[in-house]
């Protein structure tokens, strides 16, 4: 039945366009990856439409962005990334419906980015706008000269989308002893669980900067264990993992100005409240709570018609415990280069997440070639590293894939 | 002894007369080109533009932009949209050049698939704006007194009179060994412009293909980059100009570059 109205909607889609003068773009892709290791089985195979429907009639406008992933030897994913309507009056716009929210000025880190949760589906994998996910509310900003009051609202709680339990990419389990792992327990949909989050932002010559504020949910469960625990020889003999949505405030705040040929950037929060699992047994559910710093600062220059940027993120418990599983301080160093070749038809990228604490790394170079306008080849591969860490836990998928985009 | 002086005063005055009127007659290179840059072109203008690059094949490819400029005194403001290819549709740069003497604009570019605005760095000015044959400086005021000016000649190209000026760089770092311009004389428009690279070798020759009086402003609405040296040329066409229209400021801020052409 549902694919039915799927293919039912794309049919109607163009008539109902021509008629109401709606701009439309987007772009079909065809994406194969394949694993380095594992007899070089296919890590993906999907084909996608990705459609950008818009119409603007000047003091209102609407966008809806539909997508479709179709994969051969899997169930057809069709879904609405943004569907929203804007209202624009002299000095406030209203947006309401769903959207993507993006905050901060970190590139491939998330930190004050936290109003859109994530589809993890394939880690960090995918294009960063199909990474982050619309969340439905009313976003309202205020605009004064070079100045912007935003408020958010949200009145549903989104969590980040994880990988399969089956998949290549769910995270590896770190439990000793057999565990069942529950579905995440749902936050109830009331306004008493709503979200809330306020932004001040500035662009000016000298510098432009954002103070943040959100009470929230953490997009991410904290793992909740019971323990079976043999009472004969009292020795663990099994898990329940129960993942928990909790509330999170935090405030924070980024800025970017340039010095010469540099770019400097930072960005950084205080998360209060958050979660953290835990190995000692006063914690009946092996979880504590703890406050907690993020934050990172970057540099960006141009050298020989290179890009090159860099980022130092860090992430720090306070009043630490040594039995919390995650390390008081977590360090990683984002790297990019980049450079443009014949006419920017061709681009060179390398980037990499380089975790310091597991000596981990995800590297990613990549190959760009627009053999017209519009028309992308785009090969590349993840290199995983390590084999601890949030990326060397997947230092069996290494891949290469090949992209086909026909933008439109 | 006051005679002596007297003789003096008048043969000063008849050597250094001429002088003076030839200096009147036949202006000096900064001249030529100070009245270059200070051409009037209204407070604001808009207009699209099309750019079409052409490679050595013959291979085109066209970019669109619409886009809006505003003189607001110390600062000149200016905002791009871009409308094509498909896959940079909605990517909106945004520049603030500044009058004050060693003051780098302020430039920021929105990325729609990101929805982020990023501060970039106006430093490489040498790198080519869009894939076209056009650097970035090329497409700015460079400010007369960068260079040293010489005039060559005059002459007449196609039909107007013109002074031939050769500008050499101050800074031995600039990415062009000198520059020579034809300039119209009463227009004060450069109507054909060579640039020499590092080696002194001619590396793209800029060649106004139209201009027009607009609103008692001289406009150059189309204009064409070739580099000789690889071949391929850059078309640049302005089309739907409007000038002193009353663009509002409030265009050129992050509400705008993130809201798009609405």
């Amino acid at each position: 039945m549902r694919m039915k109205i799927n293919w039912v909607f794309m049919l109607v889609l163009p008539v109902v366009l021509t008629a109401q003068e709606i701009n439309l773009n987007g772009y079909v892709r065809q994406y194969t990856g394949a694993l380095l290791q594992s007899g070089n089985e296919y890590s993906i195979v999907q084909n996608t439409l990705n459609l950008n429907i818009e119409q603007n009639r000047n003091k209102v406008a609407l966008k809806a962005n539909p997508y479709i992933y179709q994969y051969p030897s899997k169930e057809m994913e069709f879904a609405v990334r943004e569907a929203y309507m804007d209202i624009f009056f002299e000095s406030v716009d209203v947006r309401i419906g769903k959207q993507q929210i993006i905050w901060g000025k970190a590139d491939g880190v998330f930190i004050t980015d936290i109003i859109s949760p994530k589809d993890l589906s394939e880690f960090l994998l995918r294009d960063f706008s199909e990474i982050r996910m619309g969340v439905t509310g009313a976003k309202l900003s205020w605009y004064k000269n070079d100045n912007t009051f935003e408020f958010v609202w949200l009145p549903v709680f989104s969590p980040t989308i994880m990988p399969a339990a089956d998949g290549i990419w769910f995270p590896r389990l770190k439990y000793t002893v057999p565990a069942t792992v529950n579905a995440p327990q749902d936050v109830t949909a009331s306004l008493e669980n709503s979200e809330a989050f306020a932004k001040f932002s500035s662009m000016r010559s000298l510098i432009d900067y954002e103070l943040m504020a959100g009470f929230a949910w953490d997009d991410d469960p904290a793992m909740h264990l019971i323990k079976q625990v043999d009472p004969q020889t009292m020795q663990l003999t099994g898990l329940t993992v129960n993942p928990q949505y909790h509330r999170l405030a935090l405030g924070g705040g980024s800025f970017s100005t340039t010095m010469g040929p540099l770019v400097l950037r930072g960005e950084g929060a205080y998360y209060h409240g958050k979660y953290f699992n835990t190995a000692d047994p006063k914690y009946s559910k092996a979880v504590v709570q703890k406050n907690y710093l993020h934050y990172l600062l970057g540099l960006e220059h141009t050298l020989w018609n290179w890009k090159l940027s860099g980022q130092f993120i860090q992430q720090a418990i306070l009043d630490y415990e040594k039995t919390i599983d995650q390390d008081e301080n977590e360090n990683t160093i984002t790297l990019l280069a980049r450079r443009d070749f014949l006419r920017e038809t061709l681009t060179l990228e390398l980037f990499s997440y380089i975790g310091l604490n597991n000596n981990d790394a995800l590297i990613r170079p990549r190959l760009y070639y627009d053999l017209s306008d519009g028309f992308e080849l785009q090969l590349g591969a993840n290199i995983f590293t390590g084999d601890a860490g949030s990326f060397g836990q997947y230092d069996e998928n290494d891949m290469v894939y090949a992209k086909v985009k026909y933008s439109f | 002894m006051n005679s002596l002086k007297t003789n003096y005063t008048l043969i000063l005055f008849f050597i250094i007369l001429p002088v003076l009127t030839s200096a009147q007659e036949k202006p000096i290179g900064l001249e030529v080109m100070q009245k270059v840059y200070d051409r009037p072109d209204g407070n604001d203008m808009q207009s699209e533009l099309a750019m079409t690059l052409t490679n050595s094949r013959g291979d085109q490819r066209v970019r669109k932009i619409r886009q809006f400029v505003k003189d607001m005194g110390q600062v000149e403001k200016k905002i791009m949209f871009f409308l094509s290819p498909a896959d940079v549709r909605n990517t909106s740069f945004m520049n603030w050049s500044y009058d004050e003497i060693g003051k780098d604009d302020d430039q920021w570019i929105y990325l729609p698939a990101l929805k982020k605005t990023k501060r970039i760095s106006s430093d490489s000015k040498s790198d080519y704006f869009m894939g076209s044959d056009f650097t970035y400086d090329d497409l700015g005021d460079r400010h007369p007194t960068d260079d040293t000016h010489k005039i060559l000649r005059q002459e007449n190209l196609n039909d107007e009179a013109c002074y031939v000026v050769e500008s050499t760089p101050k800074n031995e770092d600039y990415m062009y060994s000198k520059t020579i311009s034809w300039v119209i004389k009463d227009k004060w428009i450069g109507l054909k412009k060579e640039f020499y690279d590092e080696d002194g070798e001619l590396l793209k020759i800029l060649t106004v293909k139209s201009f027009s009086k607009i609103k008692d402003y001289w406009i150059i609405s189309e204009s064409e980059m070739k580099n000789v040296q690889k071949n391929h040329t850059t078309n640049m066409k302005l089309q739907d100009i409007k000038i002193d229209f009353g663009i509002e400021s409030n265009k050129f801020t992050e509400r705008m570059m993130k809201r798009g052409i609405k």
